[in-house]
């Protein structure tokens, strides 16, 4: 007879069920939805491209630099590509709202351009280092430092050796 | 009939069609069929066991080679009206499998998809949400 | 046509039979779910869910399996429900509703209360799919375990009531419940608790309850017979099973407690007491899992078929 007392507390306590779809739904902050990308701090490694379960990540070299692409709808919020950032550019947001109409299929896409920058001393073009890289390496703030990121390998073997007559 | 089709979009039937599916989403589905936190039911939804008597078909699973054949054969039992759910990203764009030899799909290009509910499984709100929108389509053919 | 007979059909096509039982049927249809939902802390669908499920089945396509025979798959569930709506119009409600004689006594009922099953065993044969078959067998097997009990709960009150009122059997529903309403219901009579537990075991079983909804098991077998069935014709099954319900409760109703005051409040008194069984069912239903069919049989064949045995020797005792 334990099951008639379960069933009659069942009855006292009333429903458990969640307000949504009429009200908001809980989510842990830990929940691993949509992906976010930063082209800000996104250094160009193409690590998250390598790893990705799904194949839902696109890297692409362009005239105005480095194209970034992502398809939601192959994306299975893994998470490695989070794990494998080095400057944590790319996150996943605990944004579960994904699901959409079949016109929209292939509109389920995040694009981004991360920049190339031109090496301050001779123009050349060059891959993308932001500060969160730069923040990472040095651990703060360096006038020194600072100004060779911003330069090509050349320049900054150059600099680094001969000096600052370069 | 404009009664009929209101009382209709207040009782969508669902079906579950397992398309070679890892069993993640339908454990996702049967969650939210069965918990009483995610309760279908109050939508009017009841999970039924034969495809002829359902409205909503939820499919999960990438295709697979050998079960194309019988997916498209229990699709086809499914009266019309009818609204097709492809839920999980294995049914949307193949997923961890895509372009594996194994593999037919993306299923829209077998049958006729309305909405596509992504995730690795999705969360069961999630897929309520994606039922939701489902019933707004359904609401239209019925 | 006489007035009586335009009478009587009007009984079995609109009230207490057809419309009213089915929108009864429907409702209490309604009440189960929501009760089962709450006993699992659920919301649960609204209460005209049934109404609506029904609306939305008449849109859907029909469909007819080629394996199918059509003739027989198409019949069936309009037979099953021709003969829910005259059994619902030969149930009396004390104070209310008197039964025309023409209908017949309580052996056309016990007749009439048995062709749903036999609908469902055509149903499942006559769309040629395995599932079907299974739930055919299943059914058949089910019928016949729970047929003799009911038989003898019905002979032991019709005995009861012939012993009581100086007659060798009673079989008229109308006298029976008359009786009643003059002596006391045979539910407070403990010469009849055989016979009531006898009917109240085979309550869940004829309405394809848990632990006896066998048959049409959804997720064994694809809800047996009715696997095949869709829109329209399937919307007719399910009609026939909701005034299924109101047959078989108002018969128990009728057997054992039909007391109530005259007029419109005997109606509502008839509408609560069908209300208080079907809670009961539900919590049976939220309760328990399902049997398996070897065990149902079992059952049937041990406990109910006891009681019922039990219950005619009283009977008999009685003279």
């Amino acid at each position: 007879m334990a099951f008639l007392k379960i069933l009659l507390d069942n009855l006292r306590k009333g429903p458990a069920t969640e307000a949504f779809p009429f009200g908001e739904a809980t989510t842990p902050d830990a929940y691993r939805g949509k992906v976010t990308f930063d082209e800000t701090s996104c250094v160009g490694c193409n690590m998250c491209e390598h790893v990705c379960a799904g194949g839902a990540i696109r890297f692409s070299e362009k005239e105005d630099g480095l194209h970034f692409l992502i398809w939601h709808n192959t994306c299975i919020s893994c998470g490695l590509c989070a794990h494998y950032c080095p400057t944590k550019a790319i996150k996943l947001s605990n944004n579960w709202h994904l699901s959409h109409l079949q016109e929209e299929k292939y509109e389920q896409v995040d694009h981004a351009v991360v920049p190339y920058r031109e090496c301050t001393s001779c123009g050349k073009r060059l891959q993308p280092g932001g500060p969160m890289l730069h923040q990472l390496a040095f651990k703060g703030a360096n006038p020194r430092s600072e100004r060779l990121m911003n330069m090509c390998p050349d320049c900054r073997r150059k600099v680094s050796y001969i000096g600052e007559a370069v | 009939m404009d009664f009929l089709s209101k009382a209709a979009r207040k009782s969508p039937w669902l079906y579950r069609i397992n398309a070679g599916s890892c069993n993640g989403c339908d454990v996702e589905l049967a969650t939210t069929a069965c918990i009483p936190r995610y309760d279908v039911e109050r939508l009017g939804c009841q999970y039924c066991g034969s495809p002829k008597h359902a409205d909503i078909v939820l499919i999960t699973g990438p295709l697979t080679a050998r079960v194309k054949d019988k997916v498209l054969r229990v699709y086809d039992e499914i009266p019309d009206p009818k609204v097709t759910v492809a839920i999980g990203v294995c049914p949307i764009s193949g997923g961890v499998f895509r372009e594996s030899y194994a593999i037919e799909g993306p299923i829209d290009r077998y049958l006729p998809v309305d909405v596509n509910v992504p995730g690795c499984p999705p969360r069961p709100q999630a897929i309520i949400e994606g039922i939701a929108k489902a019933i707004e389509i359904w609401a239209k053919r019925a | 046509m006489t007035t009586e007979t335009l009478w009587t059909l009007a009984t079995v096509l609109v009230f207490p039979g057809g419309l009213f039982a089915l929108v009864l049927g429907l409702a209490l249809k309604g009440v189960e779910r929501r009760a089962i939902a709450r006993l699992q802390r659920r919301i649960g669908p609204p209460l005209v869910q049934p109404f609506y499920d029904l609306l939305k089945l008449m849109r859907k396509r029909t469909l007819i399996p080629d394996t199918a025979n059509a003739f027989v798959f198409l019949a069936v569930p309009v037979a099953g429900l021709a003969s829910m709506a005259v059994a619902a119009g030969m149930i009396p409600i004390a104070g209310f509703f008197e039964p025309s004689p023409l209908l017949g006594n309580l052996v056309v009922l016990f007749y009439l209360i048995s062709i749903p099953a036999v609908s469902l065993m055509l149903a499942g044969s006559a769309s040629g799919s395995p599932y079907g078959a299974i739930g055919f067998s299943r059914e058949m097997a089910i019928v016949l375990a729970y047929e003799g009990p009911i038989l003898l709960s019905l002979v032991s009150v019709a005995l009861y009531a012939g012993a009581l009122t100086g007659q060798p059997v009673l079989l008229n529903l109308t006298e029976i419940v008359r009786y009643q309403q003059q002596h006391g219901a045979f539910l407070f009579d403990p010469w009849m608790w055989p016979a009531l537990l006898t009917y109240l075991c085979f309550i869940p079983a004829n309405l394809g309850i848990a632990p006896f909804d066998i048959p049409e098991a959804e997720s064994e077998i694809l809800e047996g017979p009715l696997v095949e069935y869709s829109g329209p014709p399937l919307g007719l099954m399910k009609m026939m099973s909701v005034t299924k319900a109101v047959v078989v409760l108002g018969l128990g109703i009728a057997l054992f407690f039909p007391n109530g005051p005259a007029g419109l409040a005997g109606l509502l008194v008839f509408i609560i007491k069908c209300l208080v069984l079907v809670l009961a069912v539900s919590l049976l239903k939220a309760a328990v899992g399902r049997m398996r069919i070897d065990q149902a049989v079992l059952f049937y064949l041990k406990w109910p078929e006891l009681l019922g045995f039990a219950g005619l020797a009283l009977a008999i005792a009685r003279f």
